[in-house]
Formats: C-alpha cells, sequence, structure tokens
C-alpha cells in the first residue's frame, strides 16, 4: 500500500515537472493574447468548430446610427406618390417611435436607383462604386431587430440582447474557433465615424473570460494601448529589461512551480512582438499607389477608407474579426445630406475592399457584413420645436444589409418589403437568423456553441434563430 | 469533470463491501448512492429541462424534481418511480429503451453511460428518497471534526480542512515563510503590500501571537473599508455615468463612501444589507438610511434620445431581481424572467414576485450637507427672509405713496380669475393630486405621451378665458414646475395640447398668451399657441424658469355659457416624458383683452378690492410690489447675491418608498418582455425557501429582513463562501454566484455551514470572519506547488496549500503607488482622473468625456477612486477585469494577456511610480545594496537573493553608463527636459534606478498574491 502510494507520488512529480517544462515550450508558442501554460489549456488555442466552414474570418462594417434602406438599397414609387399624407393606422400598429409621431407624413426616397451588373441589383445613385461589385452581393432587403434605439439594437445586434452584459458574436467565435495569428489579437475594433452609441459593451466577452474581448485599435496615440515604448525606453532597454524580468521570473518559476508563472513569461513575450508587430500593421509603405487609390485612402489620416485597409492587412495577419464601426447615419434631420456625405466616406472604400481581397484570393473564406443596426422609416421626420425638416426616425420593422464572400450567394437580393417599405412581406430575417448565418458560415450549429454561465447554457441566438439557407452559396 | 466526493460521510466499511461479492463472484451490491451529489445532478442535467420545474414546457404533466410528482401517475397513467422497484419504474425503461420511446429523446443529444443508468437504478432499488437540494435547507448545528494531527489546527475550520485531506493521506502544506504570509495578509485585507517596517518586526518573531497583532492592526486600518468595498461596488455593478448611448456622468459616488465607511465601522451584514435594500423604510435611519439605498440605484440609466423610459426602468428591475439573487441568494433569477426556472424550483409568477418586493419605489435624489453647509444655509436662508421682509422699509422715499401709484396703474389691467377646484383628476400614469388650493400636485412614473383629464362641475358664470398656472414646488425636480428627471432638463415640462369640453363640446381657441416660453433644443416657437395647434410635436415649454411660476392664457372663439360640467385634457411630452408636476386652473368672465400676467392669484385679488383688500391678499401685493419695484432693485440684487451663496450639497441617488395610495403595479411579463403585461402579482418569496414570518411585512423592508433572517437558508452561506473565495483563492463551492441545482456542490459541506453558523453567531460581523480565515492554518500555508499533490489535487479543491493567484487590478496599481511611496491617503469623494490617453474616453465614445487627469495628490488615490465611466471604463483596471459596472459581478476574471504586459510595461503612469521609487532609493541612501534592498521590501515585502542581487547589480551598473552616454534618453525617462538638469551623474542615476524599479514592477512575483 504504501508502496504503491510512493509511486504515486514519484509519478505525480514526474507528471507535474514535465508539465512544467512542456508548458513553457508550448506557451512561448501560444497564440496571441491570453496565455495559459502547465496542464491548464489556452483559452485561444485553434480548435475546430462543428463543421467544415465556408468563412474563416469576418469583417463587419457596422454602419452604425443606421442608414436609410429607402435612400440606398430599397426605393418605394409608392411613397412618392403618398407624400406628405399620414400612413394609414393599419400599417403603422401599435409601433412606437423615438422622435415622430406615428401619424407622421411619408417622405418618398430621395434618390434615384438603377440596376447593376447582370444580377441587376438595384442601388441608389449614391452608391456607383458599390455599384460596381453588385454581382459580389447577397442584399438582404428583409432585415426586422426589435430595439428601436441605438445603444440597444447595436447590443442587440452584436450580443443577442439589448442590454450590456452578454458576449459579442465575435467573443462567440474566438471562443468556438480559438486564435490563429501569435502576433496581433483575433479580434479587432476600429472606428471610424462619430461616437458609438453601444459603447465597448459592444465587443465585450460578457460573462465570457476577458480573453475573448475584442481589443480597440485607435486613431490616436498608440494603435494598441500602451504598444509604443514610453519616453526614455528605446528598444535595447524594452529588450534588456525583458530578459532581465524573465530571467528573474524563470527563478521564481522553478521555486515556486506556478504554471502562471510560465504564462506570464511568454505574455511579456508576445507583448514584445506586438510591439512589433503593430506598427507594421500600420506601416502602409508596402501598399501600392493603385491600392491607395481604390480605397481612397490617405494613410495617414484615419478614415474609413484607411479602416477598410488596415482590414484587410488585418485578416491576411491572421486576424480572425474585425468590426469596423462607422457611426454617423443617424439622419433624423437632413436625409439626403447625410447620406450622400456618408456615401462619399464609404461607398468606394467598401467596393474597393471587396475587390481587393477577391484578387487576393481571401474573399471566399472572408464573410463581409454591411449595415445597421436599424432601419428609418418611410415616415418623414419634420419637427419644428426641434428644427429638423426632412429626416427619417428609427424604424425597426425593416431594413437592408448586404453580405459578400465567405459562403454568402453572390448576386441575390433576398427579402422584399411592402409597397411603402414599412413592413417585411417576403423572407423575414430576424437578428437572431442573421447571427445564426454567421455562425453557421464559421462552422457552428448555433444551437450547439454554448457557454455555460449563471447555471444554464447561454447561446449568441438564445432561444431563436434560423440559417438563411437560401443565401448560402 | 471529476465527480466531488460525496458530501455524506459513509461509515468506512461499507468501501469494503464491493470486495466479497467479487471474491465469490457474485455482482457486486454496491452502496446507495447519494442523492445529493449523485442522483440529482444527473436528473438535472438529463431530466429536468423537460421535467423540471418550468410548466411551460414540462411534458407528459411529469415532474422529476418532486418526490409526490415523481412516484405519482403521469399523464400516461405510468409511475416514473416506484420506490424499490427499479423495474416497474417507467424510468428506467425509458433509460433502456433502445427505441423511439428512449430517454432523454434522440433529438436532445443527450446520452446517459451505463454507470451513470446504474446510479439511477441502485438509488431507485435503494428506495428512490428524495433529499431537498443541499442549500435550500438551513445549516445544522456542526461539531468541528476530530482529527489526529491537532497540532496544526489553528482554528475550528482548520478540523474541518485536515480531516479531508487525512481521508485522502494527504498532509497540509507546510507554513508559508513569514515574509510571504504577512505580505499575503496585508494585500488581502488592504489591499495594498505591508510597511516594510511591519514586516521587519514581524521577522524578528512570527510567532502567532505577533501575527494576530498584525492581523487586528490591519482589520482596524482605515484602508481595509476601501479595498473591501471593491468586490461590493462589483456585485453592486457601481459606475460614475449613467451607461448605455449618453453615459452621462452621475453623482452616486456617496454611496460608495458610505460602503467604505460601514465596512470599516465593521456594520454588521444584516444591517448593512437592511440598509441598503430599504434604508428609507427604517424609521430613524435618517440620511445615511437613505444614502445607503443606493446599491440598487446603480443600475443603468438609458437617456438616448427617444426611448420608452418605463421600458428602461423595467429592465432595471430586472437587473435589480437578478443582482440581488446573485448576491444574497447565490440564485440565477434572471432564469425566471422569461418562464419558469428550468433547474432551480422558481417558477415564472414567483420571479416577479419577488420584482414586486423591489418594485415600489420612486427613484430620486437627496442633497447632502455637512453641518458647516447645514449651519451655513440656515444662516443664509434666515438673513434672506429678513430682507425680504424688510424690503418695504427699505424703500426709497414714501412707500405707501408708491404703493398707491402702483395700484392705481395696475388695477384697471387687473382681471378676476376664479380658481376651479376639480372634482377629478386622471392620467395614463401619474397620479394627479387635488390640492385644498384647487392646484394639482402630481406624482408616480411617467411617459413620453401623458393625458391629463381634469374633470370640474357646474360653471355657474361663463367664461371669457381660461389660465393655466405652471407652479413650483420643492419635491418636483429642480423645484417644478415639470416632472422630467432625466433625458431632458430637470423639472422641464412641454404641454404638447391644451383642450377643453364644454358641457360634452369642444371649445374652439383663437389667441393664447403667456408670461415665459423656451423650449430645450431646437429653434421652433414654444410658446402657448403651439399647444393648440393640434400638433402634438409641438407646445409650450418654460424651460429656464425652473422653480419659479409661469401662467398661459386661452382665449376662445366666443364667450362661454354656464355649463353643468366641463373637462381640461391636457397631453404633454416630447421624446423625453415632460409632465407637468404641479399647476393650477382658473377661468374668468372678464370681457375684453385677457393676456397672461406675472401677477400672483391672491396680489391680482387685492388689486382687484383695492383699497380694501383682504389682508392677506394685502401682504401679497406688497410682497408683488417689492419684487417689482425698480426702487427696490439693489436690494433685490443683494437678496438674490445672498442666495447664490446658499451652499449646495453633493446629491447621491436614493430610492423612496412610494406613498401607500399610489403603489407600483407589478406585472408578469410574458416571456419577460416588458410590451406583454399580464396580470399584477403581490410580493412573495418562491415556495421552495420558508416565507416570511409574521413579524416580516410584505413590503421591501419585510424582504430585506428576510434574507439576513435565520429563515433564510442561503445568505450566509452565499456570504462566507464569496469571502473565504477572496481569501483561499476559490469557494468551498466555486460557483460563488450560484448556489442552486446547477451550481457545484461544496467541497466541504460541513465546513460552510459551520462557518454561516459561526458568522450569524458572531453577529454578521464580517471582520470577525476575516480575522477567523486568515487566523487559520489553512489560510498560513505555503501556496509552493506540492508535487503529490499535482496529481491528485490539481485544483486544490482539499486546500492542501496556500491561496496564489494574480492580483486585482486595484491592487497592481495601488500596490505600486504604495511601494513607490506616492500614493494618497485621501478618502472618499467624487471619482479622481489618473493619467491615461485622452482618447480612451473621447474617440469613439458617443457619450464623449474629456478625461483630463487630476493634479496634486487626486493623481495618485487609491483606484477605488478612479471615476467609473461605463462605456468606456478606466483601461488599465479593465485590462486586469475589473468589471465595468455594467452587471452585477461575483467573481472576476484572472486573465494573465500580452495587453497587460503592456500597461505595465509602457503606461506612462506607470512610469511615474519608478520615478518616484528611484528618488526615494537614491534620496534613502547612496549604497547601492541598501536600495536594491529597500526596492524589494517595499514591493514583494523580502530582500533579493545573492544572486538576484548580483543580476540587478549588473544591470544598474550597466544601465547608469549607457544613460550617461545618453543624457537625452535619461531626461526623457525622466520625464525632464534638458534645461532642469541638475548633474549629469544624478540624472543618469535616476534613470537607472527608475529602469530597476520599473523592472521590478513587471516580475511575476510583484502581480501575484503568495
Amino acid at each position: 500500500m504504501n508502496g504503491q502510494m510512493g509511486q504515486g507520488i514519484e509519478l505525480a512529480r514526474r507528471t507535474f515537472l514535465g508539465k512544467l517544462g512542456l508548458g513553457l515550450g508550448t506557451a512561448a508558442l501560444a497564440s496571441f493574447g491570453p496565455v495559459q501554460a502547465g496542464g491548464l489549456a489556452d483559452p485561444l488555442a485553434p480548435k475546430k468548430p462543428h463543421f467544415v466552414p465556408k468563412a474563416k474570418r469576418v469583417i463587419h462594417l457596422f454602419m452604425t446610427g443606421a442608414p436609410s434602406q429607402l435612400e440606398l438599397f430599397d426605393p418605394k414609387p409608392a411613397l412618392t406618390a403618398m407624400e406628405g399624407k399620414p400612413l394609414p393606422a393599419s400599417v403603422i400598429k401599435g409601433q412606437r417611435y423615438a422622435f415622430i409621431r406615428p401619424d407622421a407624413a411619408v417622405m418618398g426616397p430621395r434618390f434615384k436607383f438603377k440596376k447593376h451588373g447582370h444580377s441587376g441589383a438595384v442601388l441608389s445613385e449614391i452608391l456607383p462604386h458599390t455599384a460596381t461589385i453588385a454581382d459580389e452581393l447577397c442584399i438582404i432587403r428583409s432585415m426586422k431587430t426589435e430595439q428601436f434605439n441605438h445603444a440597444p439594437a447595436q447590443l442587440f445586434l452584436q450580443t443577442g440582447f439589448s442590454q450590456p452584459g452578454r458576449p459579442s458574436i465575435g467573443s462567440w467565435a474566438l471562443y468556438g474557433l480559438g486564435c490563429e495569428t501569435k502576433n496581433l489579437p483575433a479580434f479587432i475594433v476600429l472606428s471610424t465615424g462619430a461616437g458609438i452609441s453601444g459603447g465597448s459593451a459592444l465587443w465585450s466577452s460578457g460573462f465570457m473570460p476577458s480573453v475573448y474581448s475584442g481589443t480597440r485599435l485607435r486613431n490616436s496615440g498608440d494603435p494598441i494601448l500602451h504598444v509604443g515604448n514610453p519616453p526614455g525606453v528605446d528598444a535595447r532597454l524594452q529588450r534588456e529589461t525583458l530578459d532581465l524580468a524573465g530571467k528573474l521570473n524563470q527563478r521564481r518559476l522553478a521555486l515556486d512551480g506556478d504554471p502562471e508563472t510560465a504564462s506570464r513569461i511568454a505574455a511579456y513575450e508576445m507583448a514584445f512582438r506586438l510591439q512589433t508587430s503593430a506598427p507594421e500593421l500600420l506601416d502602409f509603405s508596402d501598399e501600392s499607389k493603385t491600392t491607395m487609390e481604390e480605397y481612397g485612402c490617405d494613410p495617414k489620416q484615419p478614415s474609413f477608407a484607411r479602416g477598410c485597409l488596415m482590414a484587410r492587412r488585418m485578416i491576411e495577419r491572421g486576424v480572425r474579426m474585425v468590426t469596423i464601426y462607422n457611426e454617423g447615419w443617424d439622419a433624423h434631420s437632413d436625409v439626403v445630406g447625410n447620406h450622400q456625405g456618408n456615401a462619399l466616406k464609404t461607398d468606394r472604400a467598401c467596393a474597393a475592399l471587396i475587390r481587393d481581397l477577391k484578387s487576393r484570393g481571401l474573399l471566399e473564406d472572408t464573410l463581409v457584413i454591411w449595415g445597421g443596426e436599424f432601419g428609418r422609416t418611410p415616415m418623414v421626420e419634420s419637427n419644428p420645436s426641434l428644427g429638423r425638416t426632412q429626416g427619417r426616425d428609427h424604424h425597426p420593422q425593416a431594413f437592408t444589409m448586404w453580405m459578400a464572400g465567405g459562403g454568402i450567394r453572390s448576386g441575390m437580393t433576398y427579402g422584399a418589403t411592402d409597397d411603402l417599405g414599412f413592413h417585411v412581406v417576403e423572407k423575414p430575417v430576424e437578428i437572431y437568423d442573421l447571427q445564426a448565418t454567421i455562425l453557421h458560415l464559421l462552422g457552428f450549429n448555433h444551437e450547439r456553441l454554448t457557454f455555460a454561465h449563471a447555471g444554464r447554457d447561454f447561446r449568441l441566438t438564445d432561444v431563436h434563430g434560423k440559417v438563411i439557407h437560401d443565401i448560402l452559396a | 469533470m471529476e465527480q466531488m466526493p460525496s458530501c455524506q460521510q459513509r461509515p468506512l466499511a461499507m468501501n469494503f463491501v464491493p470486495l466479497f461479492p467479487l471474491l465469490f463472484g457474485i455482482f457486486p451490491e454496491a452502496p446507495p448512492p447519494d442523492f445529493t451529489s449523485e442522483v440529482r445532478p444527473l436528473l438535472a442535467k438529463f431530466c429536468f429541462k423537460c421535467h423540471g420545474p418550468d410548466d411551460a414546457t414540462r411534458k407528459g404533466g411529469l415532474r422529476l424534481d418532486l418526490y409526490s410528482s415523481a412516484t405519482g401517475p403521469a399523464k400516461s397513467g405510468q409511475r416514473a418511480l416506484v420506490p424499490n422497484h427499479p423495474e416497474q419504474s417507467e424510468i428506467i425503461r425509458r433509460l433502456l429503451d433502445e427505441g423511439s420511446e428512449r430517454m432523454p429523446p434522440e433529438s436532445t443529444k443527450l446520452v446517459l453511460n451505463q454507470k451513470q443508468k446504474d446510479t439511477l437504478h441502485r438509488w431507485i432499488a435503494s428506495g428512490g428518497e428524495y433529499r431537498p437540494h443541499w442549500s435550500f435547507v438551513s445549516p445544522k448545528p456542526i461539531k468541528p471534526p476530530l482529527v489526529k494531527e491537532s497540532s496544526w489546527v489553528k482554528t475550528p475550520l482548520d478540523s474541518f480542512i485536515l480531516a479531508k485531506l487525512a481521508a485522502k493521506a494527504m498532509a497540509p502544506a507546510k507554513p508559508a515563510d513569514p515574509r510571504t504570509l504577512i505580505r499575503r495578509l496585508s494585500y488581502d485585507l488592504i489591499g495594498l503590500p505591508p510597511d516594510p517596517l511591519w514586516v521587519a518586526e514581524f521577522v524578528k518573531n512570527p510567532n502567532d501571537q505577533a501575527y494576530e497583532r498584525f492581523v487586528d492592526k490591519l482589520l482596524a486600518d482605515p484602508r481595509y473599508g476601501e479595498r473591501w468595498a471593491r468586490p461590493w461596488l462589483d456585485l453592486a455593478r457601481y459606475a460614475d455615468t449613467n451607461g448605455y448611448e449618453k453615459d452621462r456622468t452621475r453623482s452616486i459616488w456617496p454611496w460608495r463612501d458610505w460602503v467604505v465607511r460601514s465596512l470599516n465601522a465593521d456594520m454588521p451584514f444584516d444591517k448593512f444589507t437592511i440598509l441598503q435594500l430599504a434604508g428609507d423604510m427604517i424609521p430613524g435611519a435618517g440620511l445615511d438610511g437613505a444614502i445607503a439605498t443606493g446599491f440598487h440605484r446603480n443600475t443603468m440609466l438609458n437617456e438616448e434620445g427617444g426611448i420608452d423610459p418605463l421600458e428602461f426602468r423595467f429592465h432595471a428591475m430586472t437587473d435589480r431581481v437578478a443582482t440581488t439573487g446573485t448576491t444574497w441568494l447565490g440564485l440565477t433569477l434572471g432564469c425566471a424572467q422569461c418562464h419558469s426556472h428550468k433547474y432551480d424550483p422558481v417558477n415564472h409568477s414567483e420571479y416577479y414576485q419577488i420584482m414586486a418586493f423591489l418594485d415600489n419605489t420612486d427613484e430620486t435624489n437627496v442633497e447632502l450637507l455637512s453641518d458647516d453647509q447645514r449651519i451655513q444655509k440656515a444662516r443664509v436662508l434666515s438673513e434672506v427672509g429678513r430682507l425680504e421682509s424688510g424690503l418695504s422699509k427699505a424703500f426709497p422715499g414714501d412707500f405707501s405713496k408708491a404703493l398707491d401709484s402702483f395700484v392705481s396703474k395696475e388695477k384697471p389691467m387687473a382681471k378676476a380669475w376664479d380658481i376651479s377646484v376639480p372634482v377629478r383628476a386622471t392620467s395614463n400614469e401619474p397620479k394627479l393630486r387635488i390640492q385644498k388650493s384647487g392646484a394639482i400636485l402630481a406624482d408616480g412614473d411617467t411617459t413620453k405621451n401623458d393625458l391629463y383629464e381634469i374633470s370640474f362641475g357646474p360653471h355657474t358664470g361663463g367664461v371669457t378665458a381660461f389660465r393655466l398656472e405652471a407652479l413650483p414646488d420643492p419635491d418636483l425636480p429642480a423645484g417644478g414646475p415639470g416632472m422630467t428627471w432625466y433625458e431632458g432638463p430637470l423639472g422641464d415640462f412641454f404641454l404638447s395640447e391644451f383642450a377643453v369640453e364644454w358641457d360634452g363640446a369642444p371649445v374652439k381657441f383663437i389667441r393664447t398668451s403667456q408670461t415665459f416660453a423656451n423650449a430645450w433644443l431646437g429653434s421652433g416657437s414654444s410658446d402657448a399657441s403651439r399647444a393648440i395647434d393640434r400638433d402634438l410635436q409641438t407646445g409650450w415649454a418654460t424651460n429656464g424658469k425652473q422653480g419659479s411660476r409661469s401662467v398661459a392664457v386661452f382665449v376662445p372663439e366666443k364667450p362661454l355659457p354656464p355649463a353643468k360640467s366641463w373637462t381640461v385634457r391636457m397631453n404633454f411630452g416630447r421624446h423625453y416624458s415632460a409632465s407637468l408636476g404641479h399647476f393650477r386652473i382658473s377661468t374668468t368672465r372678464e370681457p375684453g383683452n385677457v393676456e397672461a400676467r406675472q401677477t400672483p392669484h391672491w396680489a391680482e385679488a387685492a388689486l382687484l378690492a383695492w383699497p380694501n383688500p383682504e389682508p392677506s391678499d394685502r401682504q401679497e401685493l406688497i410682497s408683488h410690489f417689492c419684487q417689482v419695484a425698480p426702487e427696490l432693485e439693489k436690494e433685490r440684487k443683494r437678496i438674490i447675491d445672498l442666495k447664490k451663496s446658499i451652499p449646495q450639497g453633493h446629491k447621491t441617488m436614493v430610492m423612496r418608498e412610494r406613498p401607500a395610495d399610489n403603489p407600483r403595479l407589478t406585472r408578469i411579463r410574458h416571456r419577460g418582455e416588458f410590451l406583454s403585461p399580464k396580470n399584477a402579482v403581490a410580493p412573495g418569496l418562491p415556495g421552495f425557501l420558508p416565507g416570511l414570518s409574521n413579524n416580516h411585512n410584505s413590503n421591501r423592508l419585510g424582504f430585506a429582513q428576510w434574507l439576513v433572517s435565520r429563515d433564510n437558508p442561503l445568505t450566509g452561506r452565499v456570504l462566507v463562501n464569496r469571502h473565504w473565495a477572496a481569501f483561499m483563492g476559490q469557494g468551498i463551492v466555486r460557483t460563488v454566484d450560484d448556489f442552486g441545482l446547477q451550481g457545484e456542490l461544496p467541497s466541504h459541506p460541513e465546513l460552510l455551514d459551520w462557518l454561516a453558523n459561526q458568522f450569524v453567531h458572531d453577529g454578521w460581523s464580517v471582520k470577525k470572519l476575516h480575522r477567523l480565515l486568515v487566523t487559520s492554518a489553512v489560510y498560513r500555508q505555503s501556496s509552493t506547488a506540492r508535487p503529490e499533490l499535482a496529481l491528485l489535487d490539481s485544483d486544490n479543491r482539499l486546500f492542501g496549500r496556500g491561496p496564489r493567484h494574480r492580483l486585482d487590478a486595484e491592487m497592481i496599481r495601488d500596490g505600486a503607488l504604495e511601494a513607490a511611496g506616492i500614493l494618497s491617503k485621501k478618502q472618499g469623494g467624487p471619482g479622481v482622473f489618473p493619467p491615461q490617453p485622452t482618447s480612451i474616453t473621447t474617440e469613439g465614445t458617443y457619450g464623449a468625456l474629456a478625461w483630463v487627469p487630476s493634479t496634486g495628490e487626486d493623481r495618485f488615490r487609491r483606484t477605488l477612486y478612479t471615476f467609473a465611466k461605463r462605456t468606456a471604463p478606466f483601461a488599465m483596471a479593465q485590462a486586469f477585469d475589473a468589471p465595468s459596472g455594467e452587471a452585477c459581478t461575483a467573481r472576476r476574471d484572472r486573465s494573465n494577456t500580452p495587453l497587460q504586459a503592456l500597461h505595465l510595461l509602457n503606461d506612462p503612469a506607470q512610469l511615474e511610480a519608478s520615478r518616484a521609487l528611484a528618488d526615494l532609493l537614491i534620496k534613502t541612501s547612496p549604497k547601492r545594496e541598501f536600495r536594491l534592498t529597500m526596492a524589494f521590501e517595499r514591493i514583494l515585502s523580502r530582500p533579493p537573493d545573492p544572486e538576484e542581487a548580483s543580476l540587478l547589480f549588473n544591470f544598474v551598473v550597466a544601465r547608469q553608463k549607457e544613460f550617461q552616454s545618453n543624457p537625452v534618453q535619461a531626461l526623457a525617462l525622466l520625464g525632464k527636459s534638458a534645461k532642469d538638469t541638475p548633474s549629469d551623474d544624478l540624472i543618469s542615476e535616476k534613470a537607472a534606478w527608475t529602469s530597476v524599479a520599473r523592472l521590478l514592477f513587471n516580475l511575476d512575483e510583484t502581480l501575484v498574491k503568495r
């Protein structure tokens, strides 16, 4: 009996030490982000999804503020005919609005529309560049959401819940897939417009471990917080500091035997690598002049166009999830001026991104998503007490998004709204359906991708969601 | 996952029973499985989803969480469980079925393995007994077990740990060395490294008495409350902004300071609980009682333009229920918001009954005045009163002559107004109360679209004009007259339509006038004519005149004859709710051009009756005259200026129980949706818990008292477990936020119950609990890895070694500032702004906040006091897993990431600590040995060992040489410009030691409690 126990302990000792040695080795090679060593699993180690994915990465061009489908994708001549009259009460039902009264007058679309490409996709005149990639797109005209205020609707789209606290879809992807890059965070967030309503909860990991959170890439100062050395610290001092700290940490590891120490040594090494890879990501000198012109981007100026180019550079470097928040579409006062301005900032770069991805062979396994958190009303927002005349209010019942690449059927327009653009009448796509479809493209059955928290298994799609198979390639 | 050992102590001999049948070749008759640890987890995992507490998803009318249902006939007529007869039990038949009747069904993808099936079989064979879930039964009195190695035992709790270790033939770890222990203790009790002098003193004679002296010293240290407030703030989702899009600043830090004070005073946890949930309802609790109710005011407030305020109030309520569940009950109540709980016996309507306990509140603010301020305020107010009553005497010249001439000028313009006293006043939401004066005061909730309906009886005289007076009131936000309390300006109102029905017929208005008109936002007109234009988007508003009276007059097309009855209807609201809180309606029969006048009602009456007005009316008129007479302008200015010197206290957000005649109805919401209200429910506790006893009222206060009563089996256990986890690294129940059926079972159930009993016995004293925990031998063990444990207990579930984990964000930052000697000792007050890149709170954030770094000692305050912005949290703390204040957090993550390394290596704010420490070292001694030892002792509470010392000396020498040849770099590191260089030598020396300090602040050992 004693002998057996002794053997057990000896075995334990050897396993333990083995794990430590192994821990150091694997930790040093482990993915970016969380570092775990010893016997503990790396929460970001690459994992296989439920089935072979069509999309390996996602670029989400989140047009926050909510663009008007009626000015961009979903022309409604019937509205022009009714201009100035209120909508029938039977259409409006009990819908609550943020600013307007439900009996506000109708306002017809403000721009001309034309068919484009072989697919005959209908697009507004203010999207001339998007028109050139029309055949790559799947335009979904039948999007619906449950929320009619910005922050809750953005949170709902990103986390499946209208209040902060749940993991974002990017976090779900990292949780399910892990991370391929050793040099950059796998889930990166950019903001290229005005301030974002939903705040950092939009890319938070919620109740999941914080390593699944998105990392903000900043427009001013260090792109990643403190990725640059502080004043007075040059590369040599940094290296010497890390070398000596590493040596002292190794001694501590040998004395105390805590695998977390090995993880920390590796984390510091990764931080050092990131100090090189982050500036390299932002160094556009290896991009051709043609590319820069295609995107319409000034490498020195933060812009949506620069963000799109950066997104391509990121996914080339193994980043899995990129979200670009381009806030500013909230056209309460002047939908014409607002949308012309926003189209000018975004249209060209969106088209360039799709073409660029395609020419590099990346489009087929990169999913690109374009859209806002809800749509805008067919009714005018005109409020003398607020000085508003030709705006549109928030409209959750119907809006348009497009997707491209990564397993999406191209050259297709999906779903339809009624003649007034008020309700979806064909093939409604709920936010949960969109989420289920994105997870499906990433290789997951959205009903089986669960995380245990507070006594139950949570899903991004809660108890809802169906994959929209009709839009899959 | 490894199944935890059973909680039940089984007779040792039982373990040998299976051996005999094996020897004789007979199938072993294994002992009956333990229901709590073996059977129920299987039922919960495989069965409860369809056969559990949720009646919406229940199949076949069968509940397997209840003995009565399991043993009774199901819809099919079969009995799921026939005690002692597995062969007759439907459960077993369906488990073994290979075809379409298999349970759990194919679609669930749940499959039981042979061992699990066998467990259920044996359970039924042995009687199929049910036991209530362990945590739902009150802890019984327990004695610590007797143990052999009693010399190791320092507190009763050690016996529990030792007994279990001994049962696994394991010994506890050796004690931690004194320096490590004292550093651990100091971080645990005050969140900071120990003073090196204390360490030196303790090391000289590290006996139990000396240790306990340190424990008591730290428990009495005012910094104790600052350290322990933090986990409570995590639970309370504390922040200094409202959250969501606008994310504006709020003032609730006085509640945070109340927590610190209460913890320092060791306020018993039962009192601490009752005050925070219902301090406003306790007679005599005073202002402190009100401040304490900030706990549940920490919910977020959505001020985005156009939201539905009651919808977001409902979301705040669901947060309050979930937070209460996590914090006190260890239950995941949030699960029952949409449907009955799938696992725990909380059904959908019981969820709303718990909500009803907490729902009946008005959410308001109180002003906090210091004693000095209170005295000053009283002094100013009495002076103001004296000056105002003396105005007529201060009149330059003959007052009565001036008054006479005023009256003769005004009298012709005066109109006789009759105050109409309503017979009824109703609205869609606010409660309208008719005052004796005829005015109406509103309270309760408001919506963006409120409709007031004010009914009057017979009108005998006929009417030529209607007057609406919007009146101030001290209980309204900003003194009224409006009820707007967020999203728009405080005290604002927006009258979008004013309509009168005269004997059933609508009155057409042709003319309006007002004393003042101004609307917040927008450029359009907001005069009273906008309230009769039938456009609900326009209206009359008086923003800017909060705290004073404004008047609007509405003139009908034709004079109206007498009427039997009449009604006034008023619509209020914009994209935010903006209803009138205090107002009065009058009519006049006067012919001619009737216009709105600033003259108060009773002063107007005095004018008309002049020269023989009622004495009180005469006084009104004199007061009015004194307010408008140009001759008194200088005196009035003096009063206005004096009023400006009334001290303004800080505000804090509080709860106030609603008046008894206007309770808030709590409704069940179908599928948890705000827009699907169902029937109203009364406050009540879930059926599985012992109900309120007779001495608890069925309200918020009664609920709070019940939470900390002996009737409640959960709170004591949940509380001691959370504190155990904070000290020992993990809970006895590792799911510190879930004591329900899906939570993990306790590793040491008897210990948990013993601690819970002891905690109550000690008068709910948290300090006594902490003292007990840190004086235990368990806590004092070395945390060094033990190879023999790596295999047997790699997770340290048996607590066979001391705790070891990364320090919290606050401890890392505060610890560095403390080691550098620059941590401020200042306690309390509004949030401060330690330096961080401005882009964190401005770039890409809708509710941008200019983060202007604090100066002076506020730059180096404890991180607890850092301004907490929900949508863009303090970056350093967020990188180290501090929560954002958006959800209740019972357990922080302890991640280990390169982003953390970047913060500690490169954050210029972190560099300030390194420079300060270098300064201190250089100032203290010229000797590098002394300096290095001092740095180690301040950061790590120990001297360097020889190898460390030699490596670091080499570093400092090489660095100093380097900096000598590159003084520009040295100056940059020290944050200095070229002109303030005293001598190159000192600069390079400082830079070299700054580099050393920076290195030490980045060591693993620095960041770890070990």
